[in-house]
Formats: structure tokens, sequence, C-alpha cells
């Protein structure tokens, strides 16, 4: 029994057990429980509202709470809620409000429950709209498993393909391309007013779209600055890519409305063939990976310093080269990048971390390996080596050979 | 004569380029039946077995490198060792040693004759190209820096300048650490050799199988003058070559580590000559020799001095040296002291002070014999300063008939 809820039970008063005896609060109720019918009167918070053979109507209606509540108050009708101790909770009642706007599909049990009552108004609308209650669990979708998982057969949720490549890229020339590769789309998207972070949709690029990025250069203005920095080597690159890009976010699909329903039907197909080029060419790429179509370096490294300041254009840069590259970036070096080259340095940083003992980072620094009077070993020098440096190590050999403790 | 041109010798012969390792494994197979070389006295026959060497190695097959066990069977470590070494090129750098000395050569240095008989890789042939020098050098500075020195004290001062005390010091102070035992998986930083069996005599008796003539004859007097003719710059007998190769045939070569630290520094004297070219060796010798303080009047010891002084003065024809006491003090106490000095003449030789007018006597006829004998040039030029270039024309030093013979 909860101390709230204790205070309110009626204990036995000290008239009706011994004086000389010294009873606790619980055999105090104890005793007043069989002898509640006796002592009604003599108990001003009995729970006179719960017995069934209460005279008073009034005290029968009125919760305990809500007299309490009025005493408290002064007055019979006290400010705030009309039930603040009763009823359902604020939380539950919101729940139970949404699952009836719901309608109730998902939860198919419920829904049985409810068309076997057949009570709800909202279930008697679904099934003149041609709603059919299961009355299996065949074809009804399923959330988790009845044991042995793994006799199930993959499903279209089973299949996980990452937002970034699955490969990471180690060579510098290709981490060198992936950024260049972003810092294009970027300049691109920002010169054609697009979503920035819309170029992540398209994981890789045609051949020959690509060489064309490839072939852009970019120099940027003053402190890095994105504006008119990407330079096209000729009018057509500018307009294929600006074509290709005006497809890119969603704007496509806005126009294909616009024309009549048999292009969009043709275009459909189109893109459909355009879906299975891809695949097929996805598939070829995996089965021989050539990252950049066999491209291993940048033409220059204009790029590099360009400004991230801006977080926007920060976020959807590390966003897109993280996809291209397949680094991910944490948050405090997000944070801390303010360049291009300063992702990349990160990228260099991750493909080749320092050592983690610190004998191999002393012999990997050509500090010390300048130093012909510094011998840097990569194991622990015993007394052993000693030994046999001092040339004691085969006389010590021999005599315990002599002596036959050693074989 | 036309003055050899060593450093083309050196340049050749002694190149880390010229030794590798394969002519080193060649002769690793041959190096048992091979006997200990005769000693060279020049760097000429050292240069000759270099070129031998490279022409060999010209030939031979490259062989693979020596594991740390194929090392162990070498008697001294392998020529590529040298550049592996720590210890190597620390030394090589503390000694301020020229770029030019190549760390290989300080690795021979290091190897006595003891730890590997193979002439071409012990440091044997330097060492006595080094110690020539080093006795050149010391004599020509003592005699002209002090051209009236009996003969023991000139024999003294070589002793304390190149002796091997002095040099085995040198070692320790330069930080030449000693390998318990020589071998090819040795440090080549450390020195090696084979050390002497530990209860071993060192004192056997009257030393035979000199180069002086009557050897056997214990018990004749080896005169001082006749040291000048026999013996080495030390006065002390040299051993004839024969004898030493009779008694490394029968058992391994050992050696005191004194003897081995002597070596190794008379050979970088040496190795110093041919690498980097007589400047080099005679400032090496002046900043590591010269400037060791050595004080020559301490090496004098006078037995009946006022006699050597009246014989001195007799035959430089000064007047018979008269003794007079300058002051006293306490004649009749338990402390007297007398100041006594020698006269010849108006001329004072030396002053002495003592408890006795005897000892006094004694110590002003030491002083004015020191005097005398100390007797050093103001404007010292040695021999050797006359193979500078553009040295200015010699001006024969001072001579001195020498001491008195009493």
């Amino acid at each position: 029994m909860r101390p709230s809820v204790r205070l309110l039970t009626p204990e036995a008063s000290s008239r009706q057990v011994s004086r000389l005896l010294y009873l606790c609060s619980t055999c105090r109720q104890q005793v007043s429980r069989p002898a509640r019918s006796v002592v009604t009167l003599a108990q001003p918070f009995g729970r006179r509202h719960a017995s069934s053979d209460s005279s008073s109507s009034s005290s029968a209606t009125t919760p305990l709470t809500e007299k309490v509540r009025r005493k408290i108050w002064g007055t019979d009708n006290p400010p705030g809620l009309k039930d603040p101790y009763g009823g359902d909770g604020a939380i539950s009642r919101a729940l139970g409000g949404s699952t009836n706007e719901n309608n109730l599909a998902e939860s198919t049990g419920q829904q049985e429950l409810e068309t076997v009552t057949g009570e709800d108004p909202l279930a008697a609308a679904a099934s003149s709209s041609g709603y059919v209650p299961a009355m299996t669990w065949e074809g009804l979708p399923t959330i988790g498993h009845l044991g042995r998982w793994s006799d199930l057969p993959p499903s279209q949720a089973d299949a996980y393909s990452p937002f970034v490549a699955k490969k990471r890229l180690v060579k510098e020339g290709l981490v060198a391309l992936a950024a260049h590769q972003a810092a294009v789309e970027l300049a691109l998207l920002r010169s054609l007013g697009k979503p920035l972070t819309a170029v992540c949709d398209v994981l890789e690029h045609d051949e020959s779209i690509f060489k064309l990025i490839w072939e852009c250069k970019i120099q940027p203005g003053a402190e890095g600055a994105w504006e008119g920095a990407l330079v096209f080597p000729n009018e057509e690159t500018e307009k294929a890519l600006s074509f290709v890009f005006e497809q890119i976010g969603g704007v496509a699909e806005e126009d294909i409305p616009e024309a009549t329903a048999a292009e969009a039907a043709e275009v459909d197909e189109a893109e459909m063939e355009f879906d299975d080029v891809e695949e097929e060419s996805a598939s070829a790429t995996s089965s021989k990976p050539i990252p950049f179509f066999g491209y291993d370096n940048v033409q220059d490294e204009g790029f590099l310093a360009l400004s991230l300041d801006d977080l926007a254009t920060k976020f959807a840069f590390l966003k897109r080269f993280a996809q291209l590259s397949g680094h991910f970036f944490p948050d405090p070096t997000i944070h801390s990048i303010t360049t291009v080259q300063q992702a990349l340095e990160y990228v260099h940083s991750v493909n080749n971390p320092k050592p983690k003992k610190l004998a191999h980072q002393l012999a990997a620094s050509a500090e010390l390996q300048d130093l012909s009077n510094v011998k840097v070993f990569l194991t622990r020098r015993r007394a052993a080596h000693r030994d046999e440096e001092l040339g004691r190590k085969k006389i010590i050999d021999a005599e315990l050979r002599a002596r036959g403790l050693m074989e | 004569m036309k003055r050899l041109q060593l450093q083309q010798w050196s340049g050749s012969a002694l190149s880390p380029r010229a030794r590798p390792a394969c002519g080193r494994l060649l002769y690793a197979g041959l190096r048992r039946q091979t006997t200990v070389s005769s000693t060279t006295t020049d760097a000429a026959p050292a240069a000759d077995a270099g070129v031998a060497t490279s022409r060999q190695l010209a030939q031979a097959p490259v062989l693979a490198a020596s594991s740390q066990m194929s090392r162990r069977l070498l008697p001294s470590p392998p020529v590529e060792a040298a550049r592996e070494s720590a210890k190597l090129a620390a030394l090589h750098a503390r000694l301020y040693l020229p770029s030019r000395f190549p760390l290989e050569t300080l690795a021979r240095t290091l190897v006595h004759a003891s730890a590997d008989p193979n002439a071409d890789f012990n440091n044997q042939s330097l060492a006595t190209l080094g110690d020539d020098l080093l006795a050149y050098y010391a004599t020509e500075h003592l005699l002209c820096t002090y051209p009236r020195l009996p003969l023991t004290v000139v024999f003294a001062a070589m002793y304390a300048y190149v002796g091997k005390k002095t040099l085995a010091a040198m070692a320790r102070e330069w930080g030449v650490e000693l390998a318990a035992a020589p071998g090819g998986e040795v440090d080549p930083g450390l020195l090696q050799f084979h050390r002497i069996t530990p209860g071993t005599s060192l004192n056997t008796g009257p030393i035979t199988g000199t180069t002086r003539p009557n050897d056997d004859r214990t018990s004749w007097r080896r005169g001082m003058t006749s040291r000048v003719v026999y013996d080495d710059h030390f006065g002390e007998p040299t051993m004839a070559p024969g004898a030493t190769q009779q008694s490394t045939s029968n058992i391994t070569p050992t050696v005191t580590a004194e003897e081995a630290s002597a070596t190794f520094v008379r050979a970088i004297m040496g190795a110093i000559y041919l690498h980097a070219g007589r400047p080099a060796a005679k400032r090496f010798f002046s900043q590591h020799f010269l400037s060791r303080h050595l004080n020559i009047s301490e090496l004098f010891n006078f037995s009946q001095p006022a006699r050597d002084l009246s014989r001195l003065c007799a035959r430089e024809g000064f007047e018979s040296p008269v003794a007079k006491i300058i002051s006293e003090t306490g004649r009749k106490s338990r402390h007297p002291v007398f100041v006594v000095g020698i006269f010849s003449g108006k001329d004072k030789l030396g002053e002495g002070a003592g408890s006795s007018l005897l000892e006094a006597r004694s110590r002003a006829a030491v002083a004015a014999l020191k005097g005398w004998y100390l007797y050093s040039p103001l404007d010292v030029r040695v021999p050797s300063s006359m193979e500078e270039d553009g040295a200015a024309p010699w001006k024969p030093v001072y001579i001195d008939p020498g001491e008195v013979v009493v």
C-alpha cells in the first residue's frame, strides 16, 4: 500500500484498543477493517462512497479525492480541471484519440476485435468502403517472428544498401577525384539554384558525364568563394552539364506532367531502360570495380582552396564527399573543417594512421632515421640481447651445454 | 724523393665501396688456413692488400647477406654491420673524426689481431702505422721543445705521451667499451680481442727473443745509450718477429685489455693518416696527445745532484758551483729552514729550501740541474712543420751535447 493511500485508510482509534498495548498503524488498519460497518460513524474519512449500503447518495457519487479537493479549496466548485485525479491520463487520452483516428489499419488484432464487437463506427465505415476483414494471418504484414527466423525468406526490408560507398578510397588520386567531383557538382547546383544535397540521389554518373565533370576546373575567388569558381573547358560542356544537373533534384519530374501522356509514358520507358542500363553498368562495374572509370587523378588542384565556412555548403560537400569516398566524417572533424583541403587531409590521416606502438612511431620518424647514433628496436632489449651484443652469449651457451643444462 | 700520395691510396683501397661483404665472405672459408700475416711496417702493404681485395671482389659472386647465425661463425663483425651500429656512429662523432674517415675503417680499428688473425680485417697494419706516427710526432715534439733532456727522461716522457697505459686511458676516456669475446655477432662498436686467461702471470722473468744481440745473457747490463740503437722508443726491448710467430702458432694469442686499447688508439691514428691525410693526423695528435698535461720536471730522478752539477759546470766551462746560505730560520729550533743557493761565480744557478743544510743544498742543485735540462727555445718548430704548404725556410734547431755522464 502506498503511503499516500495509506493515509486515507481508516485506522482503529485509540478508544477501540487497549491503551496499554501499542499497536502499529498496520495493525490498527487490520483491526478497523472487519469492524468497518461498526465504526462507520466514527470515521470522518471512511470510504463510504464505495460501500453499497451507504445512505448518502451525494457521498456515493462524489469520490473521496473530489471531497478532499473541495475541502482544500473551501468551495464546492474548486478551480482547475474537472477531474484532476481520476479518469485517464493526458497521454492515454491523446493516444486513444489518435488510434481511433488512424482507423487501426496497422493493428489487425485490435481491428478484428472491433469488427467482432461491431461497435466502432469507423470500422463500419471501413467495411462500407470495401474493406474485408482478415480471418487468418495469411497475407497480413508481419513484424517479428515466432522463432526460426533464419528459415524465413529474405524480404525487401532485409536488403540494405548503405548511403556511403562500401569500399573506402585509399589512393590519394582517387580521393582527390571524389573531392573534385563533389566540388564541381555543388558548384553546378549552386549556379542552377538547386538544393545542394540533391546530388546525393545520384550515386554514380555515366562515364561521359563524369568525363565532363573531370574536365571542369575550379578557380575559387577570394578566400575560397564558390561564386564563379567553376570554369568549363568549353560551351558544350557547360550546356551538357547544365542539362544533366537540371534533372537532378526532382525538377525533371515536375516537367513531365507538362508533356503529353504518351511522352510521359515514353519518358517512363526511357527511364526504365536507363535504369536497366544503369543496373547493368552497376553490375558490370561491380564485377570489375574500377572507381572513377579508370581516372587516377585530378587535372587541377584549385578545388583545394574552396571554403567550407558556409554550413549548408559544408554539409552538402561532406555528405557528397563521404558518399563518393566512403569515408565517414565524425562531428568534431566536421566542425573543424573549413576548407576542402582540410577534408582531404582528414581522409589522408585516416588512410595513413599513426602507428599505435611508440616503437613503430619512432622507427618511422625520419628525424631519428637520420641520426646514425640512434638505433630503434621494435622489441624490448633484454639481457640476452645485451649478451649477444657483447659476444658473451655464445660463451654462456657453450658453458650451459658443457654442463648438460641446455640442449 | 717524391712524397707518397697516401690519400689516393686510401680512397681506392679503404673506401667502403671497395670492401663490401661479398669479399668478406669469400675470405671466410679461407681464413682458417691463413697464418698470421707478417707485420707491415708502412702503409704500402696494407694498401696493396686492399687493392687485391677489390680485385677479387670484382670476380666474386654476390652472396646473400649473412644472417645472425652465420655471423657467429665469423671471427669479427662483417663489414656491412658497421653501418648498422649506433655505438660506432656515436664514437665517430665523439672523436670528431673527419667525414672522409668511414665507419667501416673505424670498425676495423676496433678489431685486434688476437680476435681476427686475418690482416685484412684486423687493425694490426693500421696500428703499426699509427705507432710510428705517434712515436715520430711525440719524439720531435720532445726533442725540439726540450733539447737538453736526459735520455731517461725522454724515454719516460715518451711513455707518458704515447705509452701503452696512456693510450689505454685515452680509449677509456673516449668511451670505447670492450666486448666480452670477439665474434661476428658482436656490435662493431665494441673493442674486440681475445682476453688473457685469468691467472696468467704477466711477469715471466727475463725477456728473451728480442732484437738485441746476446739476448740470452740476461745478467748483462743494458746501457742507456744502447737502448737508442736496439730498443723501441720507450727504451724497452722489441720482440723479434720470429718469436711472436712461434708463440702464436701453438695457442690462440691473448692480450690484456690495456694492450688492445692501446692498439686501437694507434690504429685510429694510422687510419686518420690514411684517410684524412697528414694535416688531420697531426691535428688529431695535438688535440688528443699533446693537450694532455705532462709535468716533465717531475720525471727527473737525481741520485747525486751536487756531483752532477759540478760535472756539468766543468763540462760547460762554468766556474765550479758553490753553495751559499741565503737565509735561515730556527737553526736551534725543532723545525729549522735553510734556504741555500748554488752559485757559479756571481750567477745563481739554483735555490732550494730544506730542513737541513745538506737537504737544502741538494734541492738547490736539483733546481739548478732542472733549470739546465728543461731549457726550451722560445720559438719551437718541429721538422714535420716543413711539410705544410708555404712553410718558412727551416732553421736548424738547437742540439745539445747531451746529459752529463758521471
